[in-house]
């Protein structure tokens, strides 16, 4: 095709080749042969996407497959360094989201960007109304359109009084008051309860049959099946699979669409023989940051000398695991045993004096201070070991850095200068080297390898293997399917707040472990108990 | 169409700050020339006047150094909450309830020795300003309330404390028309040092010192540089948060008595109104140039005691002493331009987007 | 305690707390913006004597009024140049500007201490409103200012409830990435409406030389810009409440001289703890009920905004 390309503006959308209005086979959304770099990687290589009009077509992927990428793509948030976005026929060249909104594509995040203190009229308004704001008259005009699509809401109300669920309808009426023809949700039902679930299936379909076109990121199987008419699968930033009917298509197959077939063959590390068990969780229930819950009952054990992998989607109780393991997070009910004695209320300081060694996922911010330097990062956990009387002897914690340093291979500047300028590798590598050098009996490492180059990643995953090796007990929660592949001892699935399923990593089918990924394992009963 | 753009460096600028400050000392000074002239003033003269009456000699340097204590326990002060990331506004009204304090010892004390007079003033003195913390701290200890507005809030109500006591129990009943508080007795008086200089310059020295100490190399002073950090690595590394809070602030509200205190002693001849005399808001400037750093701030104390004394003499010239409130306050602005080139770079940038990065 | 005496309390009281709303309103408006703006005493200072100087030079109160406003939003200016554009911490900018205003101020009217006042705002004549008994005095003849006060109030008050403007005022004090991610420019939000806080806070200083206490001196704020502040917060951030809460700010001021004349035995300078007392003790009732529900004090108040952040 070579229609000349018409750059949006403000004027409002550009005149077309051939035709006034869209014809119908023109897909509504094209997106053709993205590329989008970052400084380390590719977040998509070539990726496409094709959106029937008047649908609801969801992207499936794992983590770091490149959705969330395309998506800002779309939405005019990032540039594409290749490729060309298309909507109904006519390629745009967004250069910020406004553009992309003049275009009539709305996206709405999975963090909603509201005023807690505003209603909901003001939230739906705010940057789209007339000078003068005549409140009943925005407040009807929000209602009709909120009830032209089945969104139930009251717009006089503040917005800090509502649920997620009704916070969402405020964030769609957002994209609709602007006139969105193509929406955008990023997974939307992560933070819904399963019947508020439903409610916005019903309508995203309404939205569709209004004409309107959907695009659905989603990790959920039911969902796709449930609300969505074709499905695209993108795994390793490309496009694996486009415009899937979802009717025709059967789960097993997407789940091996997600995952790939055939892991990244690397050499597993020798067996061991595991001994007794280190970390026992049991029936464990807690809630997130928003108070909805996280662990929903969940069981595992660890034993010594074993590396136990827990495989999911992220959004699914990893980082309130990992948390409530290592005494950041209140456990509602349930039970957290370190070797043999009960932890589940004991203060960090406390797990860590039992030999416990925690790699958070948020490296910078929980477990390193940013603006402190190398050598205060080095003892955060061990200070008091380093007191002589009131004072800190700085020798000996700068020895002990040194120590860390030297052991671990981090390379910085000067110990006494502040972290902030280290690399993510090296960064890891001292808070790994933090928790390890004490010779831990537990270690839980979330995410430990996420965002590293491959050295770093090599490491890191040594160092691991080696606390295994030296009699640890170690869990490993990853977005990384081939690190747990070859890593784990046992691989777990969790998935709502549970663990789903367990296979042998050396034996397991890939597209079975990604259905028990995305909620459709076949066997639902509670796993991942002791073996 | 291009415009420029603030972006952050990847690494500060080394030697940063004092260089900023010298930049806006520079400013500052620039800048008050311009003041001089354009109000009919010989700027080179007005300057070496100032220079002479704080740094010329060693009578200049004891004034001077008596005007650097009430300003650099105070910007202590304010240092010691700053470095936690807690703003102590309430110098001004600290100072005052220490002097308070220690003005109490007096009337108590009468006939008691010198020494443990002076010792019992200044140790009420340090408990009175870290009372008035108190409340401020609790509040934002245990309820979160904004330790900025209360603590503002006091200094004013600390200073009709002043007013009420010396205008009614604490007047003296030889002050008919004027109400004034009695002068103090010899022996609540601090010994001096050397030519106008008193111990309170010592007592300041060594507590300045202590706190650098303790803030970088005790268990304590770590703790603090944690919690300062992230709440989040705070909680981690097993440090109570509100805990620290209530101790910081109570703590830099006892370093602005003990200023109260000192001054009382050392250079007022009686407790008044105006004894804080703007130290308070003087310190939290002091602080913000030091970088919230015991370390520097006795020197910038030291430096603004210089120009508010050089201030005052200049006064027999017939130029107004707010020439030195003006310089004060233009050093701190100058420094906070340059100090922001010390960590950012203007760079042209085109269109009107950026990247939003990931 | 007579009838004129009262009327006279009155009048004082609607006097002063129209001084204190001014600023009051301007202070309100750069924190709903999310701008924490401590320099209020410098620039009503600064307005003072901007405004009794150019009236000395050219004998019209008008033309010194403008240049007061203009003088106030100035030094607004500079604290919001600092704080939006540079980044500096809005307490530190802010307290350096009252140092700069009180002795700038100083320094520009050295040469007018003790002169009479070259221009003055005469009270407004209402007619035969200001012959109504008690309504008459106390409310149809105060100066100009004090209608300006009122007018101003409203005039606030629609604008930030009622108009898009205003509603990008507000969401830039309460969420300034939503804002940002709306569409507006939050740094030019949080400069219009500290220059704004500023000119009003100057407009307050000329209501002191131009009208209230005709004259210059050093020290003639005297610490009212400070309680402008914690009128701000005692009214939780609106303009009604704000107003309410002048009049009984305003109150303690009038009744400060006043005291002796009702034959009342109490401290005046107890009195004059008042407003700060009361004022804490809104913002720890504020804090313990914000548990459940958000605060009214502008949720990103004293919190500088960087795009890269978000």
């Amino acid at each position: 095709m070579t229609e000349p390309s018409h750059p949006i503006g403000p004027t409002g959308p550009s005149e077309t080749s051939g035709g006034d209005a869209p014809s119908v086979e023109l897909p509504a959304v094209e997106l053709r042969d993205i590329w989008k770099r970052f400084p380390g990687v590719v977040a998509n290589a070539g990726a496409t996407l094709r959106v029937r009009r008047g649908s609801v077509h969801a992207v499936l992927g794992e983590n770091g497959a490149g959705k969330s990428t395309l998506m800002n793509v779309l939405s005019g948030v990032y540039r594409p360094d290749e490729g060309e976005v298309r909507i109904d026929g006519v390629a745009h060249h967004f250069r910020t989201p406004a553009d992309a909104l003049a275009a009539g594509v709305g996206m709405v995040h999975q963090e909603f960007r509201l005023v807690p203190s505003f209603t909901v009229a003001e939230n739906v308004v705010l940057g789209a109304c007339e000078r003068i704001v005549r409140r009943p008259a925005v407040e009807s005009a929000v209602e009709a359109l909120a009830g032209r699509f089945g969104l139930a809401i009251e717009p006089d109300r503040p917005v800090w009084q509502l649920s997620m669920g009704e916070r969402q309808r405020v964030e769609i009426l957002k994209a609709l008051w602007r006139d969105a023809r193509i929406l955008i949700l990023d997974e939307p039902t992560a933070v819904l309860t399963p019947g508020e679930a439903d409610e916005l299936g019903a309508v995203l379909r309404h939205m569709a049959d209004d004409g309107r076109t959907i695009v659905f990121i989603s990790h959920k199987l039911h969902e796709v099946t449930g609300f969505c008419d074709e499905a695209t699968v993108l795994r390793g930033g490309k496009t694996v699979a486009a415009s899937l009917s979802v009717a025709d298509t059967d789960a097993s197959e997407l789940a091996g669409l997600m995952v790939g077939a055939s892991p990244v063959i690397t050499e597993r590390p020798p067996a061991r023989e595991a001994g007794e068990i280190r970390l026992q969780v049991r029936d464990l229930r807690c809630s997130d940051d928003r108070g909805l819950p996280a662990l929903n009952g969940l069981d595992l054990a660890v034993r010594s000398g074993q590396i136990v992998g827990v495989a999911g989607v992220a959004g699914n109780g990893q980082r309130e695991l990992a948390q409530a393991i290592a005494g950041l997070r209140h456990v509602e009910s349930g039970t957290v045993h370190l070797v043999g004695e009960d932890r589940t209320d004991a203060t960090p300081r406390q797990r860590f004096a039992d030999g416990l060694g925690y790699i958070p996922e948020d490296r910078i911010g929980v477990g390193l201070a940013p603006r402190l330097s190398v050598t205060d990062n080095a003892v955060l956990r061990t200070y008091g070991r380093h007191r002589r009387g009131p004072f800190l002897d700085a020798a000996s914690a700068t020895g002990h850095c040194r120590d860390l340093v030297d052991r671990f291979g981090v390379r910085t500047g000067p110990l006494d200068e502040p972290i902030a300028g280290l690399s993510g590798g090296n960064l890891q590598r001292l808070l790994v080297g933090r928790e390890l050098v004490g010779g831990p009996r537990v270690v839980v490492a979330a995410q430990p390898t996420r965002g590293l180059d491959v050295q770093g990643v090599k490491a890191i995953q040594d160092l691991l293997v080696g606390e295994r090796d030296a009699g640890a007990a170690v869990l490993l929660i990853s977005e990384d399917l081939d690190e747990l592949s070859t890593l784990a001892d046992r691989l777990l699935v969790m998935h709502a707040g549970r663990i789903v399923a367990e296979f042998d990593p050396v034996t397991a089918e890939r597209h079975a472990i990604g259905e028990a990924m995305i909620g459709h394992a076949e066997t639902a009963d509670d796993t991942g108990g002791d073996q | 169409m291009s415009r420029p753009v603030l972006v952050r460096r990847e690494q500060v600028l080394r030697g940063g700050q004092p260089l900023a400050f010298a930049v806006g000392l520079a400013v500052a000074l620039v800048v008050g020339v311009a003041l001089l002239v354009g109000s009919g003033h010989d700027p080179l003269r007005v300057y070496e006047r100032m220079f002479e009456a704080s740094l010329g000699d060693p009578r200049a340097w004891s004034v001077t150094l008596n005007r650097a204590v009430p300003l650099g326990l105070a910007g202590l002060a304010v240092a010691v909450a700053g470095s936690m990331g807690l703003w102590n506004i309430g110098a001004e009204g600290q100072i005052m309830a220490g002097a308070i304090g220690a003005a109490w010892v007096v009337r108590i004390g009468e006939g008691w020795p010198s020494p443990v007079l002076i010792t019992a003033m200044l140790a009420a003195a340090v408990l009175g300003g870290g009372l008035l913390a108190l409340g401020p701290a609790i509040a934002r200890a245990r309820l979160g309330v904004n330790e900025i507005l209360t603590t503002l809030m006091l200094n004013e109500v600390a200073i009709r404390l002043v007013q009420w006591l010396t205008h009614g129990r604490w007047k003296d009943p030889e002050s008919h028309n004027f109400p004034l508080a009695p002068m103090l007795p010899d022996n609540a008086r601090l010994p001096g040092l050397f030519e106008r200089a008193h111990m309170g310059v010592v007592l300041a020295a060594v507590v300045i010192l202590l706190f650098g100490v303790a803030a970088s190399r005790t268990a304590w002073g770590y703790e603090l540089r944690v919690a300062g950090s992230s709440g989040a690595t705070a909680r981690y590394a097993g440090i109570s948060l509100p805990r620290k809070i209530l101790t910081v602030l109570v703590l830099s509200g006892g370093v602005a008595g003990f200023a109260g205190g000192i001054e009382l002693s050392g250079t007022s001849d009686r407790i008044t109104e105006s004894l804080s005399n703007g130290f308070g808001f003087a310190g939290i400037i002091v602080a913000a140039l030091a970088l919230m750093r015991p370390s520097g701030v006795a020197a910038v104390a030291l430096l603004f005691g210089a120009v508010q004394i050089g201030g005052q003499s200049i006064q027999t010239m017939g130029v107004s002493s707010s020439v030195s409130t003006i310089l004060q306050a233009l050093i701190l602005f100058g420094a906070i331009a340059a100090g922001v080139l010390t960590r950012y770079r203007v760079e042209m940038v085109a269109g009107d987007a950026t990247e939003a990065g990931r | 305690m007579n009838e004129a005496s009262l009327i006279g309390l009155f009048e004082a009281t609607v006097s002063f707390g129209a001084l204190l709303y001014l600023a009051a309103l301007g202070e309100m408006i750069a924190e709903k913006a999310g701008i924490l703006n401590l320099g209020v005493e410098g620039m009503m200072a600064m307005g003072a004597v901007t405004g009794f100087v150019v009236a000395l030079q050219t004998g019209n109160p008008w033309v010194a009024f403008v240049a007061a406003v203009a003088a106030g939003a100035s030094v607004g200016l500079l604290h919001g140049f600092f704080t939006v554009v540079l980044g500096a911490e809005q307490v530190v900018s802010g307290l350096s500007l009252t140092i700069l205003g009180l002795g700038l101020a100083a320094f520009v009217g050295r040469g007018s201490v003790g002169q009479p006042a070259g221009a003055e705002m005469v009270p407004v004549d209402w007619g035969p409103l200001s012959d109504i008994p008690w309504a008459g005095p106390i409310l149809f003849a105060q100066s100009p200012f004090v209608y300006l006060a009122v007018i101003a109030g409203f005039v606030t008050w629609f604008v930030l409830w009622r108009t898009r403007l205003g509603l990008a005022v507000r969401a830039a004090g309460e969420s300034a990435s939503t804002a940002d991610a709306a569409g507006h420019s939050v740094a030019g939000i949080r400069l219009a409406a500290v220059a704004v806080g500023g000119g009003l806070a100057g407009a307050s200083g000329a209501y002191l030389t131009l009208s209230l206490t005709p004259q210059w001196a050093d020290g003639i704020v005297a610490g009212r810009g400070w309680i402008a502040v914690a009128l701000v917060i005692f009214g939780a951030w609106r303009p009604g409440r704000v107003a309410v809460g002048a009049l009984l700010f305003g109150l303690t001021l009038a009744l400060k001289t006043r005291l002796q004349t009702f034959g009342v035995d109490f401290s005046p300078i107890l009195l004059s703890m008042l407003p700060y007392l009361l004022t804490i003790s809104v913002l720890v009732v504020i804090s313990i009920r914000s548990r459940n529900r958000p605060s009214p004090a502008p949720a990103a108040l004293g919190i500088a905004y960087r795009r890269e952040e978000r």
